[in-house]
């Protein structure tokens, strides 16, 4: 046994006051009598007392003194060294992936990776430190290493297991940089061991403590939305990760009314995938859920979110006789269909923006047109070939264009409106026209590219696509904001600033500069970035949708670290073992003790 | 204290004397002397100069000598009811407002007083300070007594009071009768001589021994100075169950000392805890004892 705070002892001296104290007490209290007569007979017989009187008196007295002896061994922190499985500066990971969510063992695989880290924090030893990591997508350290328990059990008791899969080599480092340096370093993994392939990257002297019992689950896999000729189709596959074989029962709600509810029969270890036709092509957001199945341990996965972001799409109608390279550059701009025509078809709708290339045609009144190459819609007055870059003007359309490196062989010198601005210009004239016609009734941007892009290295050229980008931008600027059909959970949501979401619990937050981030809750996310129109314009789903995280199967033992599990429990550490808590007990029993003899007098002597 | 229901209770009773006394006038009790009741008695031969009247003509027939027939004498009683007044017999708790110890000694002596009264025997109240009430006869004389009970209630007491000497001074002028003691006889000589002085003097002494709860069972704790309100004496003691409890006993054992002193002298002794209602005292435990009848 040994001491902690050996300066403690000074408290003994309290020992001192207290027995002058006790010398000094016998002030007695004054109480008036009819006669001491009677009273003066009971001391007479009480003369043979006096010693056990006395020995009453410094019963209390040696009472107290014990009390404090207990007090004082209290606080010298007297500990043992007892054998104990941890010791040292411990890192203890706690896996919060969404697979720690699982209910295969009551209440939660979460909730029993914490009772193992609460028996942990009682095991540590009076010199040992501990730090509490907690794993997910993003891992952090819940508390600073530390060896106060009281402060590692509140912290433990504020973690909650996320949605993401964890990020197992960023908390390895975490830990690495905690244990740098410490000789009696050892890292305890908590985890069910599902996705944990990154554990064996740990060093040094590691634990596998395993939770979790079932890996029978089912999941959605995949909720995606098409438009097609029969309507809105939803394709759904759903996975049974579990070791029997499953019926499960699908429910598919659009905007919060059920619309179709299957059952399925799935093998064990398969998936099905069906698609579900003919849904109404307004609807806005779909939820698919799996309301029954028999051997299902994981929550978050049996939900998926869609949003039906068809009609936001701007529609081009591209004008051509073939050009790959604008074909490409159109296709790949989200939000945006292309149709591809060599005449403008008779009854066609209006589209939001035209893209002519080497054609000339009678297009709609307040068409926006993106021209390329010979036009014929302003007069020409010849061509010129030193086409040189001399400047860009700042503009929508040019942001970001890198025109230096683009070599033009002939290009059309334009007598254009006035309204009409040259962005690029060259040694012989202007290569990139741009503008909006506001007169009379006219309402109508244009741009104008006056050369053929065969006849230039353009198309190759890394500015071609952002050009094409921005001027599609420009000219058919995105109804709502382009936001992605669905993310994960944790994930940002690039929406303009001051946008307002309002989330599937009914909270409306507005975006700052870095983004929408508060994606933690699945559901279907509505935004509006038109404060003055309060119309919701755009919707956006966060999806747990995680085939690996639905595979929640422990690992039921994984070596990790260059000394295994095994070797870790055959030679254990030594821990300091403390007691001032008993101590301290018996210090307060000692004085109720004492209080009691004091008012009561010693029961066992009593006369009768 | 004394309500018109309890003096007529009051009223139905009388002192029993253990013994019978020589009175001055003729009252209801049975004197020593043989008198002209119509109470039997006893015959004696006729002696010249006895009242022919009193002749048993009807013994005569038979014996054919004088007989004269003897009958009880029926007398008054000399009751002396003696209060003490010495200071423990005015201690009060600390909590208490009123010394109720000796306003209820007083009350039992003025109640015991009219029950004499209203039994034709003439009453003495004497009080250690000197006051004296009577010797007087007769219920109409009651409510002197009870001004004058009231009275002795409002004086000052005895500072230092030998029990003793002041008893004996009684003695030295007290007729025969009965005599009834009230006091805590609190006394650090005790009050056997004095006793002894009162029986000397032809008195049936019957103690009424008045003490207080707070004296019975004392309510003590923690390391007491405990102070004599009569002598000043000090004593210290450290209060604890077998201290309280050792109390008792002693006065258990004082209190049937001084019973058997009485009765060896032909009295009677009674111990009454003076918080109890004089009606209970009197109507039902001093008649139980055999004091009233």
């Amino acid at each position: 046994m040994n001491l902690l705070n050996p300066l403690a002892l000074a408290f003994a001296l309290l020992a001192v006051p207290i027995i002058l104290l006790y010398l000094l007490r016998l002030q007695r209290r004054e109480q008036s009598i009819s006669s001491t007569l009677l009273w003066r007979q009971v001391t007479l017989d009480r003369e043979a007392n006096t010693l056990w009187q006395k020995l009453r008196k410094n019963l209390l007295l040696f009472m107290q003194l014990l009390t404090l002896l207990f007090l004082v061994f209290a606080l010298l922190r007297p500990y043992i060294n007892v054998p104990s499985t941890i010791s040292g500066r411990v890192a203890v990971l706690i896996d919060a992936s969404a697979s720690m969510r699982a209910t295969d063992i009551a209440p939660s695989r979460f909730e029993q990776a914490r009772e193992r880290t609460r028996e942990l924090i009682d095991q540590l030893g009076a010199t040992d430190q501990m730090i509490l990591i907690l794993v997910d997508g993003a891992p952090r350290a819940l508390s600073s290493l530390t060896s106060d328990k009281a402060q590692l059990r509140e912290a433990l008791a504020q973690s909650q297991p996320s949605l993401s899969p964890a990020n197992w080599s960023a908390a390895i480092a975490l830990a690495a940089a905690t244990n740098a340096g410490a000789a009696d370093a050892n890292t305890v993994v908590i985890s069910d061991g599902a996705n944990a392939d990154d554990l064996k990257l740990i060093q040094g002297r590691a634990r596998f403590v395993p939770v979790g019992s079932s890996g029978d689950n089912v999941a959605i896999a995949n909720l995606t939305l098409r438009r097609s000729l029969r309507g809105l189709s939803a394709f759904m596959r759903i996975n049974n990760l579990g070791a029997a074989e499953e019926r499960i029962l699908v429910s598919l709600k659009a905007d919060g009314s059920l619309v179709d509810a299957r059952t399925f029969t799935v093998p064990a270890g398969e998936s099905t995938e069906f698609t579900i036709n003919g849904l109404n092509p307004n609807s806005g957001a779909l939820e698919a859920h799996i309301d029954q199945a028999v051997n299902n341990r994981l929550e978050a996965d049996d939900t998926a979110y869609a949003v039906n972001k068809t009609n936001a799409t701007r529609k081009a109608l591209l004008l051509t006789n073939g050009n790959r390279f604008l074909e490409q550059a159109l296709s790949t701009l989200p939000g945006l269909r292309v149709t591809r025509a060599v005449s403008v078809p008779v009854d066609a709708p209006a589209y939001d923006l035209y893209v002519l290339d080497r054609l000339s045609m009678t297009l709609p009144a307040r068409a926006n047109v993106l021209l390329i190459g010979a036009s014929p819609v302003f007069s020409t007055s010849g061509a010129f070939s030193d086409t040189q870059f001399v400047r860009t003007e700042a503009h929508p359309v040019t942001e970001q264009v890198d025109w230096r490196g683009v070599n033009v062989q002939l290009a059309q010198r334009l007598n254009p409106p006035a309204w009409l601005r040259p962005l690029v210009e060259s040694q012989g004239g202007p290569l990139l026209y741009a503008g909006e016609n506001n007169s009379d009734d006219k309402r109508q941007r244009m741009v104008l590219i006056p050369f053929e892009l065969r006849r230039s290295d353009l198309p190759l050229q890394i500015a071609f696509p952002i050009l094409v980008a921005n001027s599609v931008d420009w000219l058919a600027p995105a109804q709502g904001v382009n936001a992605p059909a669905s993310v994960r959970p944790g994930d940002v949501v690039p929406l303009p600033e001051n946008a307002i979401v309002i989330r599937p619990d009914g909270a409306q937050v507005t975006v700052d500069r870095r983004g929408f981030n508060q994606t933690l809750q699945p559901g279907v996310y509505r935004f509006q970035t038109d404060q003055q129109s309060g119309a919701l314009n755009g919707a956006f789903a966060v999806n747990f949708l995680n085939p690996s995280e639905s595979a929640i199967r422990p690992a039921g033992e994984l070596a990790i670290g260059t000394q295994d599990g095994s070797n870790a429990a055959a030679a254990p550490g030594m821990s300091q073992r403390e007691f001032w808590n008993w101590l301290a007990a018996l210090a307060l029993l000692l004085l109720i003790a004492e209080w009691w003899v004091y008012q009561r007098g010693v029961p066992t002597l009593r006369r009768r | 204290m004394l309500t018109e229901a309890f003096l007529g209770q009051l009223r139905t009773l009388a002192l029993s004397s253990p013994r019978r006394h020589r009175g001055t006038t003729t009252g209801e009790r049975r004197s020593v002397k043989r008198g002209r009741s119509v109470e039997f008695a006893d015959y004696r031969n006729y002696t010249p100069g006895d009242d022919p009247r009193r002749v048993d003509w009807n013994v005569y027939a038979r014996l054919e000598r004088p007989v004269i027939k003897l009958y009880e004498d029926e007398e008054d009683l000399s009751v002396h009811l003696l209060l003490d007044q010495s200071a423990s017999m005015f201690w009060k708790p600390e909590d208490a407002t009123r010394a109720e110890k000796f306003e209820r000694a007083a009350d039992l002596i003025g109640a015991l007083g009219y029950v004499a009264l209203a039994s034709g025997d003439k009453v003495t109240v004497h009080t250690s300070t000197g006051q004296q009430f009577g010797p007087k006869r007769g219920i109409v004389t009651f409510a002197e007594l009870i001004a004058f009970v009231e009275r002795v209630k409002q004086s000052a007491p005895n500072n230092r009071l030998s029990l003793n000497g002041w008893l004996k001074a009684y003695a030295q002028r007290a007729r025969p009768g009965l005599c009834i003691l009230a006091s805590d006889l609190l006394d650090e000589a005790g009050a056997a001589e004095g006793l002894a002085a009162l029986g000397a003097a032809r008195l049936d002494v019957s103690v009424l021994h008045t003490l207080c709860p707070e004296e019975l069972d004392p309510q003590l704790s923690g390391d007491l100075r405990l102070k004599d309100v009569e002598t000043s004496a000090v004593q210290d003691l450290s209060m604890d169950d077998i201290v309280l409890s050792q109390y008792r006993q002693r006065l258990a054992d004082w209190s049937a000392e001084i019973a058997s002193l009485c009765r060896k002298r032909g009295g009677r002794y009674y111990l009454t805890d003076t918080s109890q209602p004089v009606e209970q005292i009197l109507v039902r435990d001093l008649r139980k004892e055999g004091w009233l009848f």
